[in-house]
């Protein structure tokens, strides 16, 4: 024996070595995500949009601590299709509310833009929807994301096949983009809700009607990536002044074959708050779906917040609002027996 | 010129608002103040079809054209965009001076992804069934996506006026291949013009085949998809007036039965559509198809930008016998 380590010992050395960093490593990921702070997420009851939408979106907006004064807001409803017996867009009056809301704290301007996938006359379903007769000057106030000036922005570590996107220059300019999706079921990803919103921001001017590419390019992928253009970041001075917040609409909602052939579904809530990942993961729960088996919630929560545990959750608790939303049979085993 | 937001199209006449909402650029916008080749192309069009008497309008347009045209042969929706697109058919329908037949050689370069025999392969592999347009080749609105009915029946429509324009027995000097973005690969040899033309006329086939295929059950056609999880998707009424339009001269079963399917979902749509785009384009089908459609300007229906006026221009004069996507030159 001449005490220097064989080859196979030093190659084994390393690899134990190269394992304890790795697992270190982990632990170190592990314990900051545990220093981090909870995401705050409410559950608001609001059985119907008669209520005083805006007194309580207001009254999220303080809980929130959400700087609004001086803001340029933009608020990016769900305007999808119309059918007068069908609960497809956000409806006008909670847009109408926040609105307002954001107007009497003190935002600089609040605008509202949608670029819908399906139909190229904004306007005209925009009309069909509501929006004119409930929003004074709707059209005042109304940007098109399908047809607006627009910069390139490059992904930052795309989980797409995508590495750039065209989007538009309303939203980029925001100081604050507040994601107002309906509550809905979705037949491609399980549920459509305040990440998957986004994909109205990408501009049907440059890539077509319906937004093809987001599907060639992987719809999970893509909604990560859109979120991750928009997504705060986690130190204290984010969680004062967000650059997104989202306002889910759940007084009713859409079960079944949505985002557009569903079914109406009261669920009598809204869901709120600036980490959207968190916000959507709570929505699935309010629906009966679990989560950690939502493609892109898995792949977007880094920092655990599909983990009810990882969510500061305010209001009204998940059981006392749950109401399982009907899934389509490729999706049943997304059902979330918490 | 006073610059109007709104004109109401019931009384005014469209052709001034469509001039005042030229950019300094020399281009048209949607909305706003930034030029887009879409509006410009379809402005182009329209000034054409009134035979209107605005030369340096339409030199500017062209000029502000020529720098949305990119080395490839195809056109970007604006200059800053880095890709060509669909537009390109637009492009070539008003017929732009710079690289014409570049840019049907950019169309002709295009398929739908889906229809790659890479993406058949996979699908097959995989089991997947489409539910709709299984087997059918048409174009996509970007590169590398799947083909829908807009695009589609543009560029059918931009393939027929060039022939038209060209002739099919006219020598041409060779087309040097380009390098192409996705689709179909660039690295051809140089067409004849007599293999350019027997391109064309195999790709007008496929097309409007890729069009019949996606009717929907009610009678006209949306983007594409006719049918989604098993469910019957609903028709749109501008995508049935462009489909339609793309559609005209086709005789013969089984083709027949679904235009004439077509044209009764047109003259539906356009008894309830009260938008300028939506009745033009219906208008603008219906008139192809020799029906004629009642009036297009309708009381309280208002002209918001210059895509409604052109548009509107284009529909008239397609009443009064000039149909700009069906008869020659730009």
């Amino acid at each position: 024996m001449t005490g220097r380590p064989t080859r196979r010992e030093a190659v084994a050395a390393a690899l134990g070595g190269a394992s304890l960093c790795a697992a270190g490593l982990g632990v170190r990921q592990a314990l900051a995500r545990r220093r981090q702070p909870k995401p705050l997420v409410s559950i608001v009851r609001a059985s119907s949009y008669r209520e005083d939408l805006t007194g309580k979106i207001r009254s999220i907006l303080r809980e929130h601590k959400v700087a609004v004064r001086g803001k340029r807001v933009v608020l990016k409803p769900n305007l999808v299709e119309f059918d007068p017996a069908s609960s497809i867009n956000t409806h006008p009056r909670l847009v109408a509310a926040a609105w307002e809301a954001f107007h009497s704290m003190g935002a600089a301007s609040v605008a509202i833009a949608e670029g819908p996938g399906h139909r190229r006359n904004t306007l005209e379903m925009a009309e069909a929807a509501g929006y004119f007769s409930s929003i004074a000057n709707f059209e005042d106030v109304f940007t098109d994301l399908n047809l607006d000036d627009v910069s390139r922005i490059k992904l930052e570590r795309p989980r797409s096949a995508l590495r750039s996107l065209y989007l538009p220059n309303t939203a980029l300019a925001a100081d604050l983009l507040v994601s107002m999706p309906k509550m809905k079921t979705h037949h491609w990803v399980g549920a459509t809700l305040s990440m998957k919103n986004f994909f109205g921001l990408v501009p049907g001017a440059i890539y077509g009607w319906p937004k093809n590419i987001l599907h060639w390019a992987g719809i999970p992928e893509c909604i990560v990536d859109l979120h991750s253009v928009f997504a705060n970041a986690h130190d204290a001075f984010a969680v004062r002044s967000p650059r997104s917040f989202a306002i889910v609409d759940g007084v009713v909602g859409m079960e079944g074959n949505g985002p557009i052939q569903g079914k109406p579904k009261a669920a009598g809530v809204l869901v709120a708050g600036a980490d959207l990942v968190a916000v959507d993961a709570t929505c699935c729960r309010v629906m009966g779906i679990d989560p950690a088996l939502v493609s892109y919630l898995r792949l977007a929560a880094a920092r655990g917040q599909t983990e009810e545990a990882r969510v500061q959750q305010i209001g009204e608790p998940v059981r006392a609002v749950r109401t399982n939303f009907e899934l389509i049979p490729p999706f049943r085993a997304l059902r979330w027996n918490g | 010129m006073r610059l109007e937001l709104v004109m109401d199209s019931s009384e005014q006449d469209p052709l001034p608002f469509l001039l005042s909402r030229q950019n300094g650029d020399g281009g048209w916008g949607y909305r706003g103040p930034t030029s887009w080749t879409e509006p410009t192309c379809l402005a182009l069009l329209a000034l054409s079809a009134r035979q209107a008497s605005a030369a340096n309008a339409q030199a500017a347009g062209r000029r502000w054209l020529e720098t949305a045209y990119r080395k490839d042969g195809g056109w970007a929706p604006r200059p800053s965009v880095e890709e060509s697109t669909w537009v390109t058919a637009l492009a070539v329908l008003a017929g732009q001076q710079q690289g014409p037949a570049q840019g049907v050689d950019w169309l002709l370069r295009q398929t739908g992804q889906e229809s790659t025999i890479l993406e058949r392969v996979r699908e097959f592999l995989l089991g997947v069934k489409p539910e709709y347009g299984e087997g059918t080749v048409g174009w996509s609105w970007y590169p590398g996506t799947a083909a829908w009915c807009v695009p589609t029946a543009v560029t059918i429509l931009a393939l027929q006026k060039w022939t038209r324009n060209n002739g099919v027995g006219t020598i041409h000097p060779p087309i040097q291949p380009r390098p192409s973005g996705r689709g179909r690969s660039g690295a051809e040899a140089p067409w004849s013009i007599q293999k350019r033309a027997d391109v064309i006329q195999k790709r007008i086939n496929e097309g409007r085949e890729a069009l019949l295929a996606r009717i929907c059950p009610d009678g006209g056609w949306n983007h594409g998809a006719s049918r989604a999880l098993g469910t019957d998707a609903s028709s749109y009424l501008e995508t049935t007036g462009v489909v339609l339009l793309a559609l005209n001269g086709l005789e013969g079963p089984p083709a027949k039965s679904k235009i004439d399917r077509g044209i009764a979902a047109a003259l539906r749509h356009y008894e309830q559509c009260r938008a300028i785009q939506g009745r033009s384009w219906l208008a603008l089908a219906l008139l192809a198809h020799g029906r004629r459609p009642g009036p297009i300007r309708i009381a309280g229906a208002e002209c918001r930008d210059a895509m409604d006026a052109a548009l509107l221009i284009l529909a008239e004069a397609a009443v009064e016998g000039r149909n700009a996507f069906l008869e020659g030159k730009g």
